[in-house]
């Protein structure tokens, strides 16, 4: 049950744009499919929705087909946009009914959705002196108050299954956080979500299991917690009141950055790591901090990304 | 197609409607639309000295200054109403005493006829005063008497009498005709008549393709310039989407013609009112040289005539549907139109050649090849070239070729809605639909199955 992509294949002409691209969500999760600038994201996601034909691969929604009919999506796609002549409450209206909300319904959704994304002041007309003023049309609000009635868009049908592709991006540190929360709130709800990004701290923020894509092949793929844990405590980050690069080379650790006497590390395993405490703390060295971590999922990506250059 | 495919079409319809009706610029257009259409008859009416004369003049005394070489009969003057106690002078007088006296004498006018022996033609010039009581309507509907004093004039001089008159002046109507038609009694309707209906329904045709092909191409572009392609596609299908928005274009076209129609309703009441012209056929005749009757005209044709340009519509709107479909920006319209447009003009150029063949065998190819029968297959009909088996036959095929180009619309549209090249060439739009269709076998083996 669930949902499930399997040996998804695209090719333009001789060039492979997704190369047998397959995983699955066997319950309501998050789900994030990452990768460089045309590793095939977004052409996975318009073959999952049937926008663009597969060459090859199944996409299955409890079970079966995954169609209009049987499975309510609601979709935020990377490239967005409005009718920008006509008014927001118009366009809600319209996608509401096209997604078969009864328009009374819609209504209360979308009173409920503005006021959340603080949005309300563009949707009704207002009074303003002696004068009403008409609701906004879309060519007249900012990108980023664009950006939170296409989410409105895709959130009205209150879909089971939610693809977000670049959720965040353009948006300002407030509104950020104001998206961030509802994409919490969904996940809370039980929602099959699946999300594109760029920005590895949000999809580390939300996500539980991944797919790394790197030039139409996957390069990674699981559970996020499962990976990090495969990959260990490995990340060392030292801070003291001197010079430590010699003693930390001395001991065979290979010293990524350092900023001041701040030296981001990379050891073998924890051993090591205790090691070298054990060295420091004989020398007499005052450390201000000393940590151990798992590599985070931009260390991951950017290692992984790399291999597979280096390989080509 | 599977009528889920067509979820949501009536949705589209009704918001694209909406949304057109909403925008002020619509709303002056279809104004301008209708002022001008009431406008029409009469102005033409006015333009063309067909108004009704007034029953009153202004004119008490009238010179007249003969100089033709027949004597004036004026019987025909004062049997007017309006002329009973005109004071009529014959005079010698040159053209300034005669200005001179029509400036002392506001309620008079001067009337001078001339022979040209040469070229055997008439003149009646007919002059008032300026600021009088005479006005330019009086001068008018005098002029016009005069002109019967003079006929009458010349009749009696001559001793012809009216029946020679009528027989001399009779219209010879010629027909060509096979010995098999003449014995069936077949009734053709001359070539002129079947050049002007042709040229009538053509150009009525035209101006809807034309309209239909810009609107269409207008809104086959909206999503994908206003980026919501991607978002409307897991609402919709792209035929359904297409569809609903073709059929909101059918209602901008037809529901701007049916205003029309009621503009020239309005405006041949006014022209009956400012006019002599009382009846359709009279206004057709004087004011468009076309005679209506001539063609087989009644109930049952009105009806076909819809049923015919609704087929035409279709197909033009399908077709624009295709090419449209294949625009990502407003500049690639300009070649989107030219394919259109090349279509429309070849039917255009080889049904208005159609009647100048006189051959039935001409008339039935043209009239049964879709791109000719959506201009010829109707004219052909009316003016009896054409028997009804044919005209069905026509407008099956067409039928069916409409259907045909919805499917091919509805499968270009989704290939073309993610597609933000230049127009393609046929050879690569081909190759693209080549593709997509390989493409749907493997997804489904059916590419209509739209799976969100």
């Amino acid at each position: 049950m669930g949902f499930q992509v399997t040996e998804l294949y695209k090719k333009y002409g001789d060039k492979v744009v997704v190369d047998h691209l397959s995983f699955k969500m066997d319950q309501p999760s998050v789900y994030a499919l990452l990768g460089t600038n045309g590793a095939g994201k977004t052409t996975s996601i318009r073959m999952i929705l049937n926008m663009l034909a597969k060459d090859g691969g199944i996409v299955q929604w409890n079970g079966g087909p995954l169609t209009l009919q049987n499975c309510n999506v609601g979709y935020l796609a990377e490239e967005r946009g409005l009718y920008p002549k006509n008014t927001l409450m118009d366009q809600l209206l319209y996608f509401a009914a096209l997604r078969g909300v009864p328009r009374a319904e819609a209504k209360k959704r979308i009173n409920y959705w503005a006021e959340r994304l603080e949005a309300t002041e563009y949707l009704y007309p207002k009074q303003e002196g002696r004068r009403p003023v008409k609701p906004k049309k879309a060519d007249q609000l900012s990108k980023g108050n664009q950006q939170k009635i296409q989410f409105m868009l895709a959130l009205l049908s209150d879909p089971e299954l939610l693809i977000l592709d670049e959720p965040l991006s353009g948006l300002d540190p407030v509104n950020t956080d104001l998206f961030k929360s509802i994409i919490h709130e969904e996940i809370g709800k039980g929602k099959y979500l699946i999300m594109s990004s760029h920005q590895m701290a949000t999809i580390e923020e939300f996500c539980t299991d991944l797919t790394i894509l790197n030039r139409s092949k996957t390069v990674l793929q699981g559970n996020l917690a499962d990976i990090k844990k495969s990959y260990g405590r490995i990340n060392l980050f030292v801070k003291a009141e001197q010079e430590l690069r010699p003693i930390i080379e001395a001991m065979g650790i290979t010293v990524l950055s350092n900023v001041g006497f701040s030296y981001q590390c990379k050891v073998s395993g924890e051993a090591q790591a205790n090691a070298l405490l054990k060295d420091l703390v004989a020398k007499g060295i005052t450390l201000i901090a000393f940590e151990l971590r798992e590599p985070s999922l931009h260390e991951i990506f950017v290692e992984k990304v790399g291999e597979t250059h280096e390989e080509q | 197609m599977k009528n889920s495919n067509l979820r949501g079409a009536g949705t589209v319809f009704r918001y694209t409607v909406q949304q057109h009706y909403k925008t002020p610029s619509v709303i002056i257009f279809l104004l301008i639309l209708f002022v001008i259409a009431v406008a029409a008859l009469p102005l033409m009416t006015l333009f063309s000295g067909e108004q009704k004369e007034s029953t009153e003049t202004g004119i008490r005394t009238l010179y007249i200054r003969n100089e033709t070489e027949y004597p004036l009969d004026t019987a025909a003057l004062f049997e007017d109403a309006r002329y009973h106690d005109l004071k009529l002078q014959e005079t010698d007088e040159e053209d300034e005493a005669l200005n001179a006296r029509l400036v002392k004498e506001p309620d008079a006018a001067a009337a001078v006829m001339k022979m040209e022996t040469e070229a055997y033609y008439f003149t009646i010039t007919t002059r008032y005063a300026k600021d009088c009581e005479v006005s330019h309507g009086d001068a008018i509907a005098l002029n016009n008497v005069l002109e019967t004093v003079l006929h009458n004039s010349l009749m009696k001089a001559l001793s012809i009498t009216e029946a020679q008159e009528a027989i001399i002046q009779a219209n010879t109507i010629s027909q060509v005709s096979k010995v098999s038609d003449f014995l069936s009694g077949a009734e053709e309707t001359n070539a002129t008549t079947h050049v002007m209906a042709n040229v009538v329904y053509n150009y009525f045709i035209l101006i809807i393709c034309m309209l239909a092909m810009s609107y269409i191409f207008q809104q086959c572009m909206e999503e994908k310039t206003s980026k919501l392609v991607e978002m409307l596609m897991v609402s919709i299908s792209p035929t359904a989407l297409l569809l609903g928005k073709i059929l909101a274009v059918t209602v901008f076209i037809f529901g701007g013609l049916a205003l029309i129609a009621v503009g020239f309703v309005i405006s041949f009441l006014i022209t009956r009112q400012i006019s002599d012209l009382t009846t359709i056929k009279e206004i057709a005749v004087k004011l468009l040289q076309f005679d209506p009757t001539a063609m087989n005209l009644n109930g049952g044709t009105v009806v076909l005539f819809m049923i015919c340009i609704l087929l035409v519509y279709a197909i033009f709107a399908f077709l624009s549907g295709i090419v449209g479909s294949c625009c990502s920006k407003a500049e690639d319209t300009q070649q989107a139109s030219l394919v259109v447009v090349l279509f429309v003009l070849a039917g255009y150029l080889a049904s208005s050649f159609a009647p100048m063949f006189e051959s039935d065998a001409a008339n039935i190819v043209f009239s049964i090849f879709p791109v000719t029968s959506m201009f010829s297959a109707f004219p052909n009909f009316v003016c009896g070239k054409i028997g009804m088996p044919i005209l069905v036959l026509g407008l099956v095929i067409q039928a069916l070729t409409a259907v045909l180009l919805i499917r091919i619309a509805g499968m270009v549209y989704k290939i073309m809605l993610l597609y933000r090249g230049g127009f393609p060439k046929p050879k690569q739009l081909m190759q693209m639909m080549k593709e997509y269709k390989a493409s749907a076998k493997v997804n489904t083996g059916k590419e209509d199955s739209h799976a969100v």
